[in-house]
């Protein structure tokens, strides 16, 4: 298969992250699509029903052409991952297919040093970003709307996922951080997130 | 006495010998659901065996030798009830990312 899709994995926690999961694949997702690229975005059918605490992935694919990997439902090459809880890096081998020169995307309080201690593999890497969206976002409230197959468009990105994806577009070229912005509930996470995030290069 | 009788077809021999679960079972790793393991402080613990009886993934069991409870990293999936039923208050969460141990690393969720 050729190499011209780009592909992202989100790893979001079961239950209390499913949500925040999926938005931060919409928000990816709509974003690019403003920036004029063919998107999809979907969650792993395998990971659901969810259980508390259950690694659960969620995938973009981001493309400047049509995208015609039908009935491909996992991303098994992802050029970006996004971790949306950093203790996930203990219990998945999260770059799985993951080809050389690959992004990393951390919602964590900790420094890239720390993160890369746990993963075995990080020469895939051309560079971390750890970015704290948990503390970005807490003031904002958490549902459990929106679970399992909602659709809400009003309020896609009012939580961890807005300061997530907005440290991702310092990264990835497939999407601009207006764009996020303008895709995103929460813009002054958004923002937030891009300015706040602690890049570094492999 | 004839109130006893099962008719024959619904006979079935009157329970069986099965081989004790007594290994853990590899293909359910539940220890990567966890964001904060319990951490015992063995000074304050009476070993009450509160936490053997509770935890549903029988995380926690009694060392003989030593006298001390034993907690498993793998299987130990990070629910804490251990800690609400503790009665000594010696057990507390601490963010997994402080532990270098208790790596599981799976390929695949499921
Ligand atoms: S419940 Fe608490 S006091 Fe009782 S054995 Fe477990 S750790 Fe020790
Ligand atoms: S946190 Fe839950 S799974 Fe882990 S030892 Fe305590 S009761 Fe068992």
């Amino acid at each position: 298969m050729s190499q011209e899709v780009y592909e992202v994995t989100i790893w979001a926690r079961g239950v209390f992250q499913d949500m925040e999961g999926r938005h931060a694949s919409l928000l990816m997702a709509n974003a690019a699509d403003l920036g004029g690229k063919f998107v999809q975005a979907w969650d792993d059918y395998a990971d659901l029903p969810d259980r508390v605490g259950v690694p659960l992935r969620k995938y973009v694919r981001l493309s400047d052409e049509e995208i015609e990997m039908r009935f491909v439902y996992v991303n098994n090459n992802p050029n970006l991952v996004v971790i949306m809880d950093d203790t996930i890096v203990k219990g998945m081998n999260i770059l799985r297919g993951m080809p050389k020169g690959g992004s990393l995307i951390v919602n964590t309080r900790r420094t890239p040093d720390e993160i890369l201690a746990f993963i075995p593999n990080k020469e895939l890497l051309a560079n971390i970003v750890c970015v704290d969206a948990s503390g970005i976002a807490a003031d904002a409230a958490i549902d459990f709307m929106g679970s399992e197959g909602g659709v809400e468009v009003a309020s896609v990105g009012a939580g961890i996922s807005a300061p997530l994806v907005g440290a991702a577009s310092k990264v990835c070229d497939m999407f601009d951080v207006k764009n996020v912005v303008k895709v995103a509930a929460n813009k002054d996470g958004v923002q937030k997130g891009f300015d706040s995030a602690q890049v570094k290069a492999l | 006495m004839s109130r006893f009788i099962i008719p024959k077809h619904l006979e079935v021999p009157l329970g069986a010998v099965l081989p004790a679960p007594v290994k853990e079972q590899p293909g359910m790793i539940t220890g990567n659901w966890r964001t904060e393991r319990p951490v015992i402080d063995h000074e304050a613990c009476t070993t009450c065996l509160n936490c053997f009886i509770y935890c549903p993934d029988a995380c926690w069991h009694l060392d003989e030798k030593t006298e001390q409870m034993v907690w498993n990293a793998d299987y130990c999936k990070g629910c804490l009830i251990c800690i609400n039923e503790c009665p000594a208050n010696c057990l507390e969460p601490v963010n997994e990312l402080e532990f270098p141990d208790g790596v599981v690393r799976l390929e695949k969720p499921f």
